[in-house]
């Protein structure tokens, strides 16, 4: 992360956790006008923040990880140049997903090392480990999954790259969704415990620009259209030197 | 909470001329059949592991001086992940030059290295693991095989199992307890034995299918020169758990599947069915981001890093990838279907080996355990 992400993040990081699901937006977007974050995406040149995509992943993460009440994501997006509207939401949602799913993760792993059933914490039961180890495994490829399309982005054309991570965060969602609430027993269910917050956001951004199916078929005509001996080799030239 | 942080991957600007040279060189010495290209790093061929090691790419981020190339950790992430891709049959050196060699090169001695390291890069000398033995199995600490001293020598005795390749192999890396009366991870040592020296013998193991890939490898009176000891004598367990983020996080670890996924795309493409489409997206978009993962870790690793829970985290996902591709495949395609005969065949070989996927390098639950312990569970 270079000075001017972590800047970004030192910002942004404690306003959302203010903030949080409740935010209003009288109270918010002053916040954020004066932090110039809905001008993320916009060049220096014509008065924006002139942030690149992977920018816009750290906040659009951030955003998700403290379920951030107002919409920053669709936001920015309207401000940014030369992007179809409905692939750069269909990014910020996937990133949203990895962060929240790294919020309910860490909710999940504080909770079960505290509560003590059967004389121990939770978390010393071997069945309660290895779901939250796969969910871990979840939240891991939603973020890195948000993190290469922040990365094709930065390079060019990214719809292919879009297509996988947000299609894959949606996965994730499934996993991470059912065991947070199901190491977390009724409390989680509450009004009064944050998880909600969290996992209701994430169903509604599976949903939202894109759900599975629809990135799937997208993807998968694509792929079959190149053809099986173009798969590897496309999926390779994408990331290679030459052919940024 | 964020386990698993991905940073740019350098890709070295030879990777494209690397692709191109590997992708000739599979051409023209790999193998068609598709059946043999699954799951192709237990498959030896040690012709193949020689005309690599004449093209340069075995051995190639090692010091010249030991035959080595000297070229980058990514230079070699690129060329092992389009040898996997392509179904290479790679077997008989992915073993020595993944892990044998460079442990050579870390820790053993001036001899060692000399008559190991430089055959290794030439494709003539292969390498099998000692660790399993018939009472020790993830219970790796439980290892019972023994070492004595007689003099300058070393006496070993006992019993390994599940050895990959030891009947191709020149030599195997044991873990062992060289001090008598210890228990656990204490007193155990790592010794280089060369598979011809009297005592050793090998016995197959034949798989499921009929393959023989593992073998027992029994180890009665094997004498040692002082010289065979790796690294420092108690040490062995240190040692041997060291480069495990190296044998986790590699390509082969989501990759072992890919030609039965290549043949799917295949088969959509004159399908016409929807729902097939539909797969072939949800494992293209599991693929890219599975290949993202591991080369975040490769780039790590080559920054002298040890992203050790996230190397766990790689293997999971890639093994249940790997695995669940037969499933779903056989689950959404009509093998009645004449023009799926290809399909059929990958498929069913990959649905009776692929169990194996989550039991090698470690279980899927020793790994998750792995995995709860780095988040702070247990």
């Amino acid at each position: 992360m270079n000075d001017t992400r972590r800047m970004l993040a030192e910002m942004a990081d404690p306003l959302f956790a203010e903030l949080g699901p409740d935010a209003s937006e009288e109270r918010a977007l002053p916040q954020f006008e004066e932090l110039g974050l809905p001008l993320l995406l916009v060049p220096e040149a014509e008065g924006g923040f002139g942030g690149d995509w992977l920018d816009a992943l750290t906040v659009f993460r951030l955003a998700g990880y403290h379920a951030l009440g107002i919409d920053l994501p669709a936001l920015v997006v309207e401000r940014a140049e030369s992007i179809e509207r409905e692939l750069a939401m269909a990014f910020a949602r996937a990133a949203q997903i990895a962060g929240a799913l790294d919020a309910a993760l860490g909710l999940a792993v504080g909770y079960v090392n505290e509560r003590q059933q059967f004389g121990r914490p939770l978390g010393k039961f071997q069945a309660v480990q290895q779901s939250l180890a796969t969910f871990a495994c979840e939240a891991a490829a939603a973020n890195c999954a948000a993190m290469g399309a922040a990365q094709a982005l930065n390079r060019g054309a990214a719809e292919f790259e879009i297509a996988a991570a947000k299609l894959r965060a949606n996965r994730a969602v499934e996993i991470g969704t059912t065991v947070a609430h199901q190491v977390h027993g009724a409390i989680g269910f509450t009004q009064e415990y944050a998880l909600h917050h969290l996992t209701r956001r994430l169903w509604q951004w599976r949903s939202e620009y894109g759900n599975d199916a629809h990135w799937s078929r997208r993807l998968g005509s694509a792929v079959t259209a190149r053809g099986a001996d173009r798969f590897w080799p496309d999926l390779t030239a994408r990331t290679d030197p030459a052919c940024r | 909470m964020q386990t698993f942080v991905t940073e740019a991957v350098d890709w070295p600007n030879t990777a494209p001329a690397l692709r191109e040279q590997v992708r000739a060189l599979v051409a023209e010495h790999g193998t068609r059949d598709p059946v043999r290209r699954a799951n192709s790093w237990t498959k030896p061929a040690p012709e193949f592991s020689r005309k690599l090691g004449e093209a340069g790419l075995l051995g190639m981020t090692w010091p010249t001086e030991y035959g080595g190339q000297e070229r980058s950790q990514l230079e070699r992430y690129v060329v092992i992940e389009e040898l996997l891709a392509a179904g290479a049959p790679v077997g008989a050196h992915w073993i020595a030059d993944r892990q044998s060699g460079p442990l050579l090169l870390r820790l053993g001695n001036e001899e060692l290295k000399r008559r190991w390291v430089p055959a290794i890069a030439r494709g003539e000398a292969f390498a099998c693991i000692g660790l399993s033995e018939p009472g020790s199995g993830s219970d790796l600490a439980s290892v019972r095989t023994t070492a004595r001293r007689d003099g300058d020598e070393w006496i070993i005795e006992g019993q390994k199992v599940w050895t990959t390749g030891a009947h191709v192999s020149h030599f195997m890396i044991a873990l062992v307890r060289s001090e008598a009366g210890s228990e656990r991870q204490a007193g155990l040592s790592q010794f280089v034995i060369p598979m011809d020296t009297p005592g050793v013998s090998v016995k197959p193991i034949i798989d499921l299918t009929g393959a023989h890939e593992f073998n027992e490898v029994f180890l009665e009176g094997v004498r040692l020169p002082a010289s065979a000891l790796l690294g420092n004598e108690g040490e062995g367990w240190k040692q041997a758990t060291a480069e495990l983020s190296l044998e986790r996080s590699g390509p082969e670890r989501y990759l072992s599947s890919m030609v039965l996924f290549l043949e799917l795309v295949r088969h959509a493409g004159t399908a016409s069915d929807p729902a097939l489409e539909e797969l072939v997206g949800r494992l293209a978009a599991e693929a890219w981001t599975l290949r993202l993962m591991s080369a975040s870790v490769a780039a790590k690793l080559a920054r002298g890093e040890d992203p050790a829970l996230e190397a766990t985290i790689v293997k999971d996902l890639g093994n249940s990838y790997e695995q669940a591709i037969p499933q779903l495949v056989q689950a959404a395609v009509d093998f009645g279907d004449a023009e799926a005969e290809v399909l059929r065949a990958v498929c069913f070989y990959l649905l009776q080996v692929s169990p194996s996927f989550s039991l090698r390098g470690g279980t899927r639950e020793i790994v998750k355990g792995i995995i709860a312990r780095g988040l702070g569970l247990r």
